[in-house]
């Protein structure tokens, strides 16, 4: 799923949740906390941890433990690892989880005691951190570049999800995970298998610069179609599995009957959602305020997962679909805004919570069939890929860039695989290896690529010459006079860029390199020292200019201002002499 | 494609050939009567107030000719756009000393995010081409320059 994490500063230059920490400090409160919070906890448990604010209690204790080491995790990961931040929360959750350091310290019941590793206050928040995910997910899709980019990207997606939800559920059976293709277990690690998680590879690619080249889009429009076959394969194979699961043996017709049913109302849910949403956008912006408007969406979100559920399929499923309906709407971009500091608190809570549902004492016997498994993951999801992208004019290397961007399976993998286990359908075992084929491909993934990304031709040479015609990018460089000036006028110039409805994205934290997208447009902004740099294509120049224009003009208003200011008052001796 | 926000905005009754205006403050004030008169400005002097001020900061006149004076104010309620041309042309300040052939004033509502300078961009790009440009200040009727512009 495509949710990248965007990070903007703010009018202080801080960037959201990444204020460079004293990282020790940071890591001894870390510390402290795991030693004392839980020793709390275990007081609490002891005391009878029937009563509601006991179990309200444990909980708060829990999430402050969760939140700090996960997100602690995270950053060490991104920062001194170089590796997604979302491996580092992974084994985060493995590591304090019931299974591991968590019942030692009394932060979890031991497992053997219950019968699903998690509270539900706790798993709770981890359905509605799944529910939150991919509402984003799918109101981050981005329809008009899919629609640009369509024949290579179908080609892509499906071929990817196809080859890779084959291969899965055959090495299902293959590994003696699960005795038959159509058993429940089989489906949902071919299911698991299927969703690539393109975040990762988006960063990878824009910290390259390549966001924009062919095989660039061609990842992104390929994991729309991901996305959407994935989801509606997870609706089938839910359905199959329940049916089975009620009947014991494979009867086709009620099987048939629940996949249209599936269909059905992946189908009527998208189509009316689409056709309905410009109203609903419109009745949303009548509320003034915008905090209202992203978490009245984000209710009506619930509201269709809910109702999906009720009709049989996963509760993201209707997440997903309210987030592609409102893709397409005029406040889309203020929506997402608004919900992405609950996404990026909750989504560590996630993270965290799918590892420590990880049963480590388990992990040695399926170690082996895990590594299988991961294996042939890998192999799905390059050939599935890279195959078609060799017919769509992609010569070898980029064909091979196209296989390993889609690789890195993630969230959707993670709440595939919680939902399988929540529900009794698959067994602690396979949710262990679906876990470890997520950590293999997403730590794999980003290994090769930074091998294969670099500036040799990915585009077989008769295609390589159109787009070399088609696409020159130009730069326009802005020399001021000191890097406060810098600074100011970068910060005015992204407002600017997301008044005027685009995606400004930060390509890595604590870094001035931003990507601003909308449509077909694509600008590439820098900040060294007191020097603008900005890149785009020829097309998009006027626009770049223009906004560079803007800033410069509204700057000159500030100096206009703070020139009268100072003949009016005397803001300074005001200030000084108290 | 490229022309989608020129499309959805132009409108024939926000254009006029050939002004009378002679100078850069009695353009701008044409532009705004243009839209005043079609009945879409909720406070006329807002506007007025928001527009010169912007020009005050910085000439909005760019080269070749053209000049997009612009604003956002609360007294529109969608992107506005009027034009108006002056083969004679009129100064605007411009950074090329050239005078102003083409003027096209951009009005959009305040506080609310949406295309204004993507607006103006694709205007201004479309108006890089000698020919088309030629053809506009050209132009007999609105109608005319509505549709060399949105072809």
């Amino acid at each position: 799923m495509d949710y990248v994490r965007r990070q903007v500063p703010d009018k202080h230059g801080m960037y959201n949740g990444h204020v460079r920490p004293r990282s020790w400090s940071i890591l001894a409160v870390v510390m402290v906390m795991i030693v004392l919070v839980p020793s709390a906890g275990a007081a609490q448990l002891g005391a009878g941890a029937s009563g509601v604010s006991e179990r309200m209690t444990h909980l708060m204790l829990q999430l402050a433990v969760i939140l700090c080491v996960a997100k602690t995790a995270g950053y060490a990961s991104e920062r001194f690892l170089r590796i997604p931040a979302v491996l580092g929360e992974l084994a985060s959750g493995v590591i304090i989880g019931p299974y591991a350091l968590g019942s030692v310290i009394g932060l979890f019941e031991h497992p053997e005691l219950t019968e699903f590793p998690l509270s539900p206050e706790l798993y709770g928040i981890a359905t509605l951190a799944s529910i939150v995910l991919l509402y984003l997910a799918g109101l981050e899709t981005d329809l008009g570049m899919f629609l640009r980019y369509s024949v290579a990207g179908s080609l892509v997606g499906a071929g990817g999800v196809i080859l890779s939800f084959v291969l899965g559920d055959l090495a299902a059976v293959w590994t003696g995970l699960a005795n038959s293709v159509v058993s429940p277990a089989a489906l949902f690690l071919g299911t698991i298998s299927t969703a690539t998680s393109v975040g990762i590879t988006a960063r990878i690619l824009s910290e390259r610069n390549k966001l924009d080249s062919p095989e660039g889009v061609t990842v992104l429009a390929g994991a729309v179609i991901d996305d959407v076959l994935g989801i509606v394969i997870l609706a089938a194979v839910i359905g199959m599995a329940r049916v089975m699961e009620r009947g014991g043996n494979v009867e086709w017709l009620p099987i048939l009957a629940v996949l249209g049913k599936a269909l059905g109302f992946w189908v009527i849910c998208t189509a009316v959602g689409l056709l309905i949403a410009r109203r609903l956008g419109k009745i949303l912006e009548t509320f003034r305020s915008r905090q209202t408007m992203a978490s009245i969406s984000l209710g009506l979100a619930l509201l269709l997962a809910g109702l999906s559920e009720k009709a049989g399929l996963a509760m993201i499923i209707g997440a997903y679909i309210m987030g592609l309906s409102f893709s397409r709407v005029d406040c889309a971009h203020v929506l997402r805004r608004h919900l992405e500091p609950v996404y990026h608190t909750l989504v560590s809570v996630f993270f965290c919570v799918m590892g420590m549902m990880v049963d480590v004492n388990a992990l040695q016997s399926i170690l082996l069939v895990g590594i299988v498994f991961s294996l042939i993951a890998i192999v799905a999801k390059v050939l599935g890929c890279a195959v078609p992208a060799m017919f769509a004019g992609f010569n070898l290397l980029g064909a091979s860039r196209i296989g390993f961007g889609m690789l890195p399976r993630g969230e959707v993998a993670l709440i595939v695989a919680g939902i399988g286990l929540s529900t009794g359908l698959i067994t602690s075992d396979i949710f262990g290896v679906a876990i470890m084929m997520t950590l293999v491909t997403t730590g794999v993934a980003p290994l090769v690529m930074v091998r294969l990304y670099d500036d040799r031709e990915g585009l077989r040479q008769r295609w390589a010459a159109a787009r070399r015609e088609a696409g020159r990018r130009r730069s326009i460089c802005l020399t001021l006079p000191n890097v406060e000036i810098a600074e100011f006028l970068l910060s005015n110039v992204l407002e600017m860029f997301e008044a005027e409805e685009c995606y400004v994205h930060q390509v890595f934290p604590g870094e001035t390199l931003f990507q601003v997208r909308k449509d077909d447009i694509s600008i590439t902004l820098r900040r060294e020292g007191a020097t603008i740099t900005l890149s785009c294509g020829d097309i998009d120049c006027e626009f770049a200019r223009l906004v560079l224009l803007e800033a410069l003009a509204s700057l000159v208003k500030v100096f206009e201002g703070v020139r009268e200011f100072e003949q009016t008052t005397d803001l300074r001796s005001q200030l000084q002499l108290g | 494609m490229k022309t989608r926000l020129l499309r959805s905005f132009l409108k024939p009754e926000l254009v006029r050939v050939n002004i009378s205006a002679t100078c850069k403050r009695e353009a701008i004030l044409t532009l705004l009567n243009i839209v005043d008169d079609a009945g879409s400005l909720r406070d006329r002097d807002e506007a007025e107030r928001v527009v010169f001020e912007r020009e005050r900061n910085m000439s909005t006149g760019l080269e070749r000719g053209v000049a997009i004076p612009h604003g956002k104010t609360d007294s529109v309620d969608n992107l506005l756009v009027a034009i108006a041309t002056k083969p004679d042309g009129l100064d605007f300040d411009s950074a090329d000393g050239q005078p102003a052939k083409i003027l096209v004033l951009t009005l959009s509502p305040a506080g609310r995010s949406g295309p204004h300078i993507r607006f103006m961009a694709e205007i201004s790009r479309l108006l890089r081409d000698d020919v088309l440009r030629r053809r506009v200040v050209e132009a007999q009727s609105a109608d005319e320059i509505v549709s060399l512009l949105t072809r």
